[in-house]
């Protein structure tokens, strides 16, 4: 069952939040309703579509566990982002892709498709993504779409800003060649 | 790496305004000059353009993963709900019987008490004594016990010597109800000792040893108390 943001999401306040720090299972509920396109969206671009189900549920289970930690020095939605961030690093990290991450072997552009640009762009965009390699993926999401600084993605993937950059020049030409350029 | 390749390397840092400003005046005149590279920074801006929409779409699971969390979130909060026998079960409801049923000999009086034949739940575990018995429980042997075990034993040495003591001031049904209750309580004891061996690493058990102690350190000093009020 395909869940209706519009109808599914219902509260998610921070009345919400702060009740489901104090353990109201229902309350967290209608957190989990409220941000749960946003989180899935992040995991299955970062991941994804085989692993952001579970990663998503781990991610909301740990929210669970560290919500006694918000202290609302920022807002929920922001402070859950950079949580669900985390744990997918985590998860990169358990798998070993993390030297794999930061090949700079530039043969890797050739594992990516080129396609033609077409009319349904958001679907064609969002596949042109996962179709990049996992480090170049995953700077460039956090960098372009996410809207995280390069020292702040140096920080959580523990690389130089440098790498950072040269990562997210090589996933913007390869987007490039995918939409259609030369 | 051709010439060309240095200057598209940095388009995007100059896209970034991420360059010195000496970088980015040459990258600035090289982009008068090369309609290549002109052409690939415009692409990189329509790919940055693209991701940036792509931000504020999101898409929800295609199946509903709510079920699954809220079972990781119900193990979580009840993490020990399989973990006891039923005899520690019944051992921890036992002590909760227990404290009650010496406050309500202390409270009803041990005629009552013997009178309904049951102690349990008629008031809760940490009910106001009776002056004699709180000035009883302010007497240097029961001020403020710690728990480490050397402290503790010696304080319930001395407990059970000053109730062996006084004994005689006692009701027998009384003294029968608290030696029984001294006895489910060592039992308690002694479960939770032999549970938290085989898991030592399991925070409730210990925490449930610790309170199954302190009960049995109130009880003693309760039933202490019920000697000195004569």
């Amino acid at each position: 069952m395909a869940l209706s943001g519009d109808t599914a999401v219902r509260g998610g306040t921070n009345e919400d939040v702060a009740l489901a720090a104090a353990g109201d299972a229902s309350a967290f509920e209608r957190v989990y309703r409220t941000h749960v396109a946003k989180i899935h969206s992040l995991t299955r671009r970062m991941l994804g579509s085989h692993e952001a189900d579970e990663v998503t549920q781990d991610i909301f289970v740990r929210t669970w566990q560290k919500l006694g930690q918000f202290r609302g020095d920022s807002a929920f939605s922001t402070w859950l982002h950079r949580l669900a961030v985390n744990v997918v690093i985590e998860r990169r990290r358990s798998f070993a892709i993390q030297r794999e991450r930061m090949n700079d072997d530039p043969s890797v552009l050739d594992f990516v498709s080129v396609a033609p640009a077409r009319a349904d762009l958001t679907v064609d965009f969002e596949q042109a993504i996962e179709q990049l390699p996992r480090g170049a993926r995953e700077i460039f999401i956090l960098h372009d779409v996410e809207g995280y600084k390069h020292r702040e993605i140096a920080s959580m993937l523990d690389i130089t800003s440098g790498t950072s950059k040269r990562q997210l020049h090589r996933a913007r030409m390869l987007m490039r060649k995918h939409l259609g350029g030369s | 790496m051709t010439m060309h390749d240095e200057w598209t390397d940095k388009l995007s840092d100059y896209l970034d305004d991420e360059l010195q400003d000496g970088e980015r005046a040459a990258v600035e005149a090289h982009l008068r000059a090369c309609r290549e590279c002109t052409a690939v920074l415009h692409d990189l801006q329509r790919v940055v353009a693209r991701a940036q929409g792509a931000a504020a779409v999101t898409r929800p699971p295609l199946t509903d993963l709510w079920p699954g969390v809220a079972g990781r979130i119900e193990r979580i909060r009840q993490p020990h709900r399989l973990a006891f026998t039923i005899g520690q079960l019944a051992a921890a409801a036992a002590l909760v019987a227990i404290v009650s049923g010496a406050v309500a000999i202390r409270l009803l009086g041990p005629a009552a008490a013997q009178r309904t034949g049951q102690v349990a739940a008629v008031a809760p575990s940490d009910a106001p004594l009776p002056a004699a018995a709180a000035a009883a429980d302010d007497a240097p042997r029961a001020a403020q016990i710690s728990l480490a075990d050397d402290q503790y034993d010696a304080a319930v040495a001395d407990l059970e010597k000053a109730l062996k003591q006084g004994r005689g001031k006692l009701d027998a049904s009384t003294i029968a109800i608290v030696e029984q209750n001294l006895q489910t309580i060592d039992q308690a004891i002694a479960q939770a000792r032999e549970a938290l061996a085989a898991d030592p690493a399991n925070s409730y058990l210990s925490g449930h040893l610790v309170e199954t102690r302190r009960r049995k350190l109130d009880l003693l000093r309760r039933a202490t108390a019920l000697t000195d009020m004569d």
